[in-house]
């Protein structure tokens, strides 16, 4: 038996000038969970695709088992045993869980056979998985739809298990549970390749780690010789302060009270329940919650862009229910929410950033009857802009969609500052970006909080919320589950919260959400 | 270096510019040189104007543009003296740029073949920078005293003789029930004159016979042309076809059914060799060439020479095709008879007179006012001839004398005609 | 070991420089015009003549010279204001393919004004409003669609290509069918066709010497400019970047997007029903091929030219000299017909295009990427 299952050496990939990885070695012994470990753009995810077959490298080698191979196509990766569970999952949602396994069945037979079913069953009973083999993908939870992928690639025999990001859609206890799953699956003798950017985890669940920066290869240590601090420096090339600040600052009268807020999806279905929260200013409320649970709503009825069925959102004592969004933008009720493909809304890509500036103040810019946009002015914010928080950038003339991952959001939440808001509603402001630059926006944040700003925060990185966040409200299914002082609650805690399974709610005697300074007087 | 790259291009494409104007020079000196060998006025350029592709086989544009190429031949200009602008639509202004082109080409007459060019070429005549082009318009109405007229051919004429011989095949068969199928109705005077001077021809034989017309309602199509014959055929038991549109599917149905037919346009013998009696034909050439010498030899005094043209069997601008054995026996002789008093202005159609031919041949003139469908008298005794039923009675012109002798109005090709004579059913 | 690798791959440009695309843009052309030469050699036509008349719309050697000017303008300035027109809504990401029935629209109602009103008032009062009748009405044609899709999400591509058929075949109605009631038609013909405007509804035209220039190409000018700036530098300008580039945003910005999509699709039809204006008032008359296809041919001129005002005016007027000159070099010659000139046309055009394809993206070989890993 050869020495590694697995062994990459000098692979290169480049899509048109953009290298993505340059010159990689990669080795995974058999039994071992290896961590693949990089920020964003590090190439993890391209050189697993190579792996995988999915992309052909320009240059380098691939071994498997000690013999050289050349994978040109995700059949052959298949047949060489190699076995992928992407980071969004590649299922077909009305099919069953059985009929997904067998659309990748090959072996020539043109009907289903019709004990796939308990074929399936059996098959996951012998691995320790539980699975209903005929319930269709579209009911099932995001667990239940990751545990299926992993028993598709081991259904087809898989040795050599590759996982992208498999915990950033799980909550504390699914991901605590997939762990036990790999570590059965390491004991059996198969070889895991773990994608992902959480060094808590990598800590957890490797035996060593790959560390990439760039596109680079940097170095490959051993887990257990190895600390946060360290990995952090490998990843990000320099020594870094891993410690979030969470300034004090005084007691202030709630800003932003909501209360009894229902609102619907674009499906009709009720995404928020009968919520009750505030935030005062000077405080950074965060917001809990698995995937989809109310978040993008709660944020959009906030701010005027999507109608309420019932409740009251009170600003400084005054109604903002009902309001146009450009009312709400003058009222200094600021929102930035960065959806999955980080342009969607809130920046115009194709614009340049002086005109992005302009986007929420262009008409008071000048006097309404002067047709003329004046770009002046934008141009002048996004210089201040720039400088402020250091983008790099060519030109205030150059459009967003050229800028970086992090540089766009830059531009976003430096124009949500720059109108001077009184409350920011922030939705995963450091999604895809590197650590240094989110560390940047947290620093902005807590300015803005330092200066009598509400925050309301809606993360999904659970140990940021804990270090960042003065107090955090959980939801669940559009329900609050409760809002606890991050100082006195653990992730564990949390994750029990957003799965519903505990909830404070009930417990208190007192409805939470409610000041008891609050503006609304009960009729 | 991109500086560079720009001027050498330009230089190549100025280069390749000066090559082209030497070409050319060399390329129309000989141009001329062949044509002064070769024809008689090398200078004379003709224009035309057509409605569809110049290089269709078959239909509208075909027809006149075998007539222009005919003439030219005939006359002995080249064909490098022809300029056409083709697939032009009835808009104003593209009709008149198009005449724009041609007389920058320096046409000496222009032809234009559909209706709608009317107003364009109206106003292009009236141009002080072309008064010295000739414009001929076909189907068309108006004209001017100068350089102006428009053209269109007495076929009613051709269709009275193959009434004649389709008549004579229905009653040696005794099936009074004969088909025709029309791209349009009354709505058109082309068309309904057609119909008209057809069942008049054959009730001059076949008193009884009735001729059912079915409409397509477009020019040339050919699905719609076969089905219509079938539909005629099988509803009326009709056992001859004649027909009034662009393609000869009615002449291959009547093949296919066995029974037999009239065509129209050019001889279709050819289509149902053995359904064939004969066909109304047109002679394009025929105008052309009158309209190109009178234009080349003498173009000042065009209007007086030729003039606003709607030449018959008399100029040979419409005939028929040879009548064929399928006719019925005696069919020739008769045909012949009735055309030679076509010919020599004894007789014409629309007129207060009819004929009345036995079937031994000979022919009585009968003065009777005709009758329209609905047993109004569009055409009186005394040659009045009520052209637009419906309308106000002022516009009933004289359309012959008492004795029968043809008029001079032309009320039929101007387009006045809108109504059925007795003995026509449409559907 | 080597990696399979596919031999060609396409790879979008980041930026291209501008003397590059104007060269390759040329280069495009030469290719066209080669392969046409080759065409015209094969049934026996001499390129260069063919090519020499093209290329100067047959204005060499031609008395009447001012004519073909004349005939290029008719085409031209319905052709400039269709394509800048649609190209606002492109900007907007509105696929507004109903440029023949918004400009047919305006042609009708244009020509009922002249038609009925054309007698009892004077001819600048007729002109003007023919122009807003004729805007309002194609505005009002093109905000249906608009209407429907802010209020029900309906699909404004295949609403708009309907609308085009209803207006051409009520065109084609009046056109054809004689009655009391229809005074579009000429009432001296027995034959159906359309009458001709009294002499008050007859565009104005300059005359210098003997070229008679219209004043619509003066207004034509006039618009490509209003339009830059109205796209570059005004607040509705902004507002249709913004919407075009993401609805979200803009509603997240607090702008009004149904409103802005109906005013933009309003301005959008209206421009081009007084595009149907102008041509009728030049024509004085009615046609059922009023179009010329300019609602189709502007889709390929505003794509073409990266719905940038500027280069819509460089690039109606190119493809105007296109088809005028294919239609004139064509007359020359008996085997050419205008099937064949709209075949060069199309190869020109697609050449073009092909040139517009290889500015947006590269090439790339095998080969070079191996030697570029190589030297690394």
């Amino acid at each position: 038996m050869a020495e590694y299952a697995i062994e990459l050496r000098n692979i290169t990939k480049t899509f048109g000038s953009v290298i993505a990885n340059k010159n990689i070695t990669l080795k995974v012994k058999p039994g071992e969970i290896l961590a693949l470990l990089g920020e964003n753009g590090s190439g993890k995810t391209t050189l697993m695709n190579v792996l995988s077959g999915i992309y052909k490298p320009d240059g380098g080698q691939i071994f498997v088992n000690g013999k050289e191979v050349s994978i040109t196509s995700p059949e052959e990766s298949k047949k060489l045993g190699i076995g992928m569970v992407h980071q969004h999952f590649k299922l077909i949602d009305v099919f069953s869980a059985a009929d997904n396994i067998c659309l990748g069945d090959n072996s020539g037979k043109f009907f289903l056979s019709k004990n796939r079913y308990k074929k399936i069953d059996d098959f996951a009973k012998k691995l320790g998985f539980e699975i209903d083999s005929r319930k269709i993908v579209m009911n099932m939870a995001v667990s239940e739809k990751q545990t299926l992928e992993i028993i598709k690639v081991l259904y087809y025999g898989a040795k050599i298990i590759i996982l992208d990001e498999p915990t950033a859609v799980l909550t504390v206890q699914e991901t605590s549970r997939l762990f036990d799953i790999l570590r059965k699956m390491k004991n059996e003798g198969h070889s895991i390749v773990i994608i992902t950017h959480k060094l808590n985890e990598v800590m957890e669940i490797s035996d060593r780690v790959t560390v990439l920066r760039k596109g680079e290869y940097i170095d490959t240590v051993t887990t257990s010789e190895t600390n946060n601090q360290k990995l952090t420096e490998l990843m990000v090339g320099r020594k870094i302060n891993l410690n979030i600040e969470r300034p004090v600052t005084e007691k202030q009268p709630p800003l932003l009270e909501i209360r009894n807020l229902t609102v619907k999806d674009d499906e009709g279905n009720t995404a928020i329940n009968d919520l009750s929260f505030y935030i005062r200013s000077g405080e950074i409320l965060g917001v809990a919650g698995i995937a989809g649970c109310g978040q993008k709503e709660l944020c959009e009825a906030i701010a005027g862009l999507r109608p309420i069925v019932c409740g009251k959102l009170i600003h400084k004592g005054e109604s903002i229910a009902g309001l146009s969004p450009k009312k709400i933008i003058e009222k200094g009720i600021a929102m930035s929410f960065i959806p999955e493909d980080r342009l969607g809304m809130g920046l115009s890509p194709s614009l340049s950033i002086t005109d992005n500036m302009l986007l929420k103040n262009y008409t008071q810019a000048s006097s309404k009857f002067n047709p003329f946009i004046n770009r002046k002015k934008g141009r002048s914010d996004a210089e201040t802009v720039i400088k402020d928080l250091s983008i790099d950038t060519p030109s205030t003339e150059t459009p967003v969609r050229k800028l970086s991952g992090g540089n766009v959001q830059k531009v976003l939440v430096g124009r949500e500052i720059k109108a001077g808001p009184n409350v920011i509603v922030t939705a995963y402001p450091v999604r895809g970006l590197d650590i240094n630059s989110s560390y940047a926006i947290y620093n902005i944040l807590n300015k803005q909080k330092k200066d009598g700003v509400g925050i309301l925060y809606v993360g999904e990185d659970l140990d940021v919320m804990l270090e960042l966040c003065d107090k955090i409200m959980v939801l669940c299914r559009g329900k609050m589950m409760g809002v606890v002082n991050s100082c006195n609650t653990t992730k564990e805690m949390l994750g029990l919260m957003m799965t519903g399974t505990e909830n404070l709610t009930a417990k208190d005697g007192k409805t939470p959400g409610i000041a008891a300074d609050s503006n609304i007087k009960e009729a | 270096m991109s500086r560079k790259i720009i001027a050498l291009l330009l230089a190549v494409f100025m280069c390749l510019g000066v090559f082209a104007g030497c070409n050319n020079q060399t390329n129309q000196n000989s141009d001329k040189t062949n044509d002064g060998a070769q024809n008689t006025d090398s200078s004379f350029k003709v224009g035309a104007i057509y409605i569809t592709s110049q290089n269709d086989t078959a239909g509208y544009t075909f027809a006149h543009h075998y007539g222009i190429t005919t003439a030219m031949k005939n006359i002995g200009l080249s064909e490098d003296n022809l300029f056409i602008v083709d697939n032009i639509p009835e808009d104003k202004t593209q009709v008149s740029n198009a005449i724009d082109t041609l007389a920058g080409k320096g046409c000496n007459i222009i032809f234009g073949i559909s209706f709608g060019y009317i107003d364009a070429f109206a106003e292009a005549a009236e141009k002080e920078e072309y008064k010295d082009i000739i414009f001929s318009h076909a189907t068309g109405y108006k004209s001017n005293e100068t350089n102006f007229n428009n053209y269109f051919g007495r076929i009613y004429q051709a269709r009275y003789l193959t009434g004649i011989a389709a008549g004579l095949k229905a009653l040696e068969l005794q099936n009074p029930s004969i088909g025709y199928v029309a791209a349009y109705g009354t709505e058109y005077a082309e068309t309904c004159s057609g119909i008209n001077a057809f069942a008049l021809g054959v009730q001059a034989v076949y008193p009884e016979a009735v001729v059912h017309v079915n409409k397509i309602s477009t020019w040339g199509d050919e699905t719609k042309e076969r089905q219509a014959a079938e539909a005629l055929i099988d509803t009326y038991n009709c056992c001859v076809i004649a027909q009034h549109c662009d393609s000869a599917q009615p002449q291959k149905v009547a093949e296919e059914r066995k029974i037999f037919s009239c065509g129209y346009n050019s001889d279709m013998t050819k289509e149902s060799p053995n359904a064939q009696l004969t066909s109304a034909i047109w002679n394009w050439p025929v105008y052309y060439q009158t309209a190109i010498e009178a234009a080349m030899n003498d173009p000042e005094n065009f209007m007086e020479n030729v003039g606003i043209y709607y030449g018959g069997l008399k100029e040979n601008f419409v005939g028929i095709s040879p009548v064929t054995d399928n006719c019925a026996e005696g069919t020739k002789e008769i045909i012949e008879k009735v055309s030679d008093m076509i010919i020599s202005g004894e007789w014409d159609v629309f007129t207060g007179t009819k004929l009345s031919i036995s079937e031994t041949g000979e022919i009585t003139k009968v003065t009777a006012a005709t009758l329209d469908n609905t047993d109004s008298t569009v055409i009186a005794e005394d040659g009045t001839m009520y052209c637009y039923v419906g309308e106000d009675e002022d516009r009933a012109l004289s359309a012959s004398d008492a004795s029968g002798i043809a008029f001079e109005h032309d009320a039929v090709i101007k387009g006045s005609m809108n109504y059925y004579v007795k003995g026509v059913v449409e559907g | 070991m080597k990696t399979k690798q596919p031999f060609v791959r396409i790879v979008r440009r980041t930026d291209f420089p501008l003397w590059a695309m104007i060269i390759i843009n040329i280069a495009a052309v030469l290719v066209a015009v080669g392969i046409g030469a080759i065409l015209l050699a094969a049934i026996k036509v001499d390129p260069f003549v063919y090519y020499k008349d093209m290329f100067t719309i047959g204005t060499i050697d031609n008395r009447f010279a001012y004519k073909n000017f004349e005939g290029l303008i008719e085409f031209f300035v319905p052709l400039l204001i269709t394509s800048l027109a649609l190209a606002l809504t492109f900007k907007m990401k509105f696929w507004n393919i109903g440029g023949e029935g918004q400009f047919i629209m305006g042609a009708i109602s244009s020509a009922t004004v002249a038609l009925l009103l054309g007698n009892s008032l004077p001819s600048w009062l007729t002109l003007i409003m023919m122009a807003v009748c004729g805007a309002v009405s194609a505005g009002i044609y093109g905000l249906v669609v608009a209407f429907f899709k802010v209020k029900w999400g309906t699909n404004e591509t295949l609403m708009t290509l309907m609308l085009n058929y209803i207006a051409l075949y009520a065109l084609k109605y009046f056109g054809e069918t004689q009655a009391g009631w229809n005074f579009f038609l000429s009432g001296e013909s027995v034959r159906p066709v359309f009458a001709t405007f009294p002499e008050s509804a007859w565009m104005y035209t300059i005359k210098i010497g003997k070229f008679s220039l219209n004043i619509t190409l003066v207004i034509a000018i006039l618009l490509c400019a209003l339009i830059y700036i109205y796209m570059k530098k005004t607040k509705h300008g902004y507002e249709i970047s913004v919407v075009g580039d993401s609805q979200s945003t803009a509603k997240y910005a607090g702008m009004k997007v149904g409103r802005i999509v109906m005013r933009t699709m309003f301005l959008s039809a209206a421009l081009i029903g007084l595009a149907g204006t102008f041509y009728v008032s030049t024509a004085h008359s009615l046609s059922t091929s009023v179009t010329n296809n300019v609602g189709w041919t502007g889709i390929i001129v505003a794509w073409l030219s990266r719905l940038n005002p500027v280069m819509i005016l460089v690039t109606s007027l190119l493809i105007s000299v296109l088809r005028v000159g294919c239609q004139t070099a064509a007359t020359n010659f008996p085997v050419i017909d205008s099937n064949f000139a709209d075949l060069l046309q199309g190869i020109i055009l697609f050449t073009v295009l092909m040139a517009d394809f290889l500015t947006r993206f590269k090439i790339v070989f095998r080969k070079n990427t191996e030697k570029e890993v190589e030297d690394k």
